[in-house]
């Protein structure tokens, strides 16, 4: 669906986006992390056609951005950061001519346009002035105009900012349920990304530092750190843990033991249980770390 | 084509229905009453004195130049600043509403959005060359003149609103703050109306004399209120404007490379 290759954007002497490439299959939920100023919303913006990069290509459904950008446009529904929506019109006005400039057929303006409202729950508010609209209000309404047309591919930058908890909550399930769109979903709120996302990258100065799918990235990750709760922990009991070829590191955190294996295998935590219970320390709970997006996120950018 | 007609309706809506063409329509109103009806009660005072009444005759006065032109030229002098408040919020109230984006990235061309700000913007104004217009409608009510005179400096008064539009579109394109761009269109529309207005210092080069003449504005903008419609005239305030408009083409153009 979208195949980014080689982008680079350069502003004078800062390099925003370096050499980045990523795909993004039919279908696929793509989170984009990375800390401010990684590079996000600018690799966003070339996508949608806002901005030109200074080289690399991007193409959409097979055609590229710079040669076919008619084409690509049409293939994508883009909601910036801030939603771009006119205070001084009415919600369906709004929607309307938003679909005319996406060249939605007169005949097919009017269902186009329920179907928006309808997805993004804005009945109640069709006729009313956006300028009179909450902030998660407006946030609908910049997410029906990116459904106008029914594009295949949506780049929301950012959709539930400013948002208070209901209706951040709110948002994501209506971006959980929309169905038959690929979607390249940037966030800072990374249980977010956990939640609508299959896939997530994440960048820091440009780069890509991480790519893959959320669940495989969280479960390396995360179960390779053991934390353990023993009835007596003392200096002999620790040095007997190092000695394991598959212990790398050993420590007291409050009232539980750290220890980081060498893997994750299911293997190597039946093992470190048999030797803790052979050598009578008193195991009383063994539990693998749930590392969440967030731990990841913050080691990674570091 | 339906495009430039989507961005031109939806901003002509969106700029007559605001205050500021309100606000500059009242304004003008209030100096065109005072100065017009001044001017017209002197004329009768004066045709009166000479003989021949305000419904003309042989020798009496030309109520077109005593009144009329005076008029169209004030007109003009308001235009010239009050276009670029109208004008203003064109393209930097995209970029402050960050609406900018969604022009950006919906399948239209630079081109079109330029030109459809133009239409609107040009559509609005023309609603105060109408009110313009009410006054020397209305004295025909009761005057008898010749009307093809008025409706050619009128049709002229069309094509230098249409300059001061362009120009302040352009100026419009250039930053986020609608008052600078206010600043910009005013100083722009001056430059080329009273600057390349005055070639006499170029006497001894009769060739860029000539030249820098033919750029004025004001210098076209007086065949028309001669009553002389002259295509080298109308296609100068074309070009003019086009080349305006091709130029904002080009900033918004520029904008996805900055």
């Amino acid at each position: 669906m979208l195949k980014v290759k080689n982008l680079n954007k350069k502003y004078g002497s800062v390099h925003a986006v370096k050499n980045l490439s990523f795909k993004l299959e039919k279908g696929e939920r793509l989170g984009f992390l990375g800390p401010n100023g990684a590079g996000k919303t600018t690799t966003m913006q070339i996508i949608a056609g806002a901005l030109a990069p200074s080289s690399g290509t991007v193409s959409v459904a097979g055609h590229d951005v710079f040669e076919s950008p008619k084409k690509v446009k049409k293939q994508i529904g883009y909601l910036p950061e801030i939603p771009p929506v006119y205070e001084d019109m009415k919600v369906c006005d709004y929607l309307k001519y938003v679909s005319q400039l996406k060249g939605i057929l007169k005949v097919n303006l009017s269902k186009e346009i329920d179907e928006a409202i309808a997805k993004t729950n804005l009945e109640s508010v069709a006729n009313r002035y956006i300028q009179h609209l909450s902030k998660g209000f407006r946030q609908r309404v910049g997410l029906a105009q990116a459904l106008l047309g029914n594009p295949p591919l949506l780049i929301l930058d950012e959709p539930t900012v400013g948002l208070d908890p209901q209706q951040i909550i709110e948002i994501r399930e209506l971006i959980k349920n929309l169905e038959g769109h690929s979607v390249l979903l940037s966030s800072h709120i990374l249980s977010e990304v956990q939640n609508i996302c299959t896939k997530a990258i994440i960048i820091k100065n440009g780069q890509i530092i991480l790519e893959d799918n959320i669940q495989d990235l969280i479960h390396n990750e995360s179960s390779s750190i053991v934390h353990l709760k023993l009835n007596s922990f003392t200096k002999e009991i620790e040095n007997n843990l190092l000695n394991l070829n598959y212990v790398k590191h050993c420590a007291q955190k409050n009232n539980k033991i750290e220890i980081h294996l060498t893997n994750s295998s299911d293997e190597l935590l039946i093992e470190l249980s048999k030797f803790l219970i052979n050598s009578g320390v008193g195991l009383i709970e063994q539990s693998p770390q749930d590392l969440k997006l967030e731990n990841i996120f913050i080691e990674l950018t570091k | 084509m339906n495009n430039i007609l989507v961005i031109a309706k939806k901003d002509f809506k969106s700029l007559v229905f605001s205050s500021p063409l309100w606000v500059i329509s009242t304004l003008c109103s209030a100096v065109w009453s005072y100065l017009y009806l001044r001017e017209l009660s002197t004329f009768v005072q004066r045709s009166s004195f000479v003989g021949g009444g305000p419904a003309g005759g042989a020798d009496s006065l030309n109520i077109y130049y005593e009144v009329f032109a005076k008029h169209i030229s004030l007109s003009n002098v308001i235009f010239l600043f009050l276009i670029p408040a109208l004008t203003m919020k064109l393209l930097s109230e995209e970029r402050k509403q960050k609406t900018y984006n969604l022009l950006l990235t919906v399948p239209i061309s630079s081109l079109s959005i330029a030109v459809g700000k133009f239409l609107a913007g040009f559509g609005a104004s023309l609603v105060l060359v109408f009110i313009s217009l009410l006054y020397p409608l209305g004295t025909g009510l009761v005057a008898d003149f010749s009307y093809s005179i008025l409706f050619s400096a009128y049709l002229g008064l069309a094509f230098i609103v249409g300059a001061y539009v362009s120009v302040g579109l352009l100026s419009s394109s250039l930053t986020k703050s609608p008052l600078l761009s206010v600043m910009m269109g005013v100083i722009l529309n001056l430059s080329i109306l009273i600057v390349l207005g005055q070639a006499d210092f170029l006497s001894e080069y009769p060739t860029f004399q000539s030249m820098i003449e033919y750029l004025s504005i004001g210098s076209h903008f007086v065949e028309f209120m001669q009553g002389l419609l002259q295509s080298k005239s109308i296609i100068y305030f074309i070009s003019f404007i086009s080349f305006f408009v091709f130029l904002t083409n080009r900033i918004i153009e520029s904008s996805r490379w900055r």
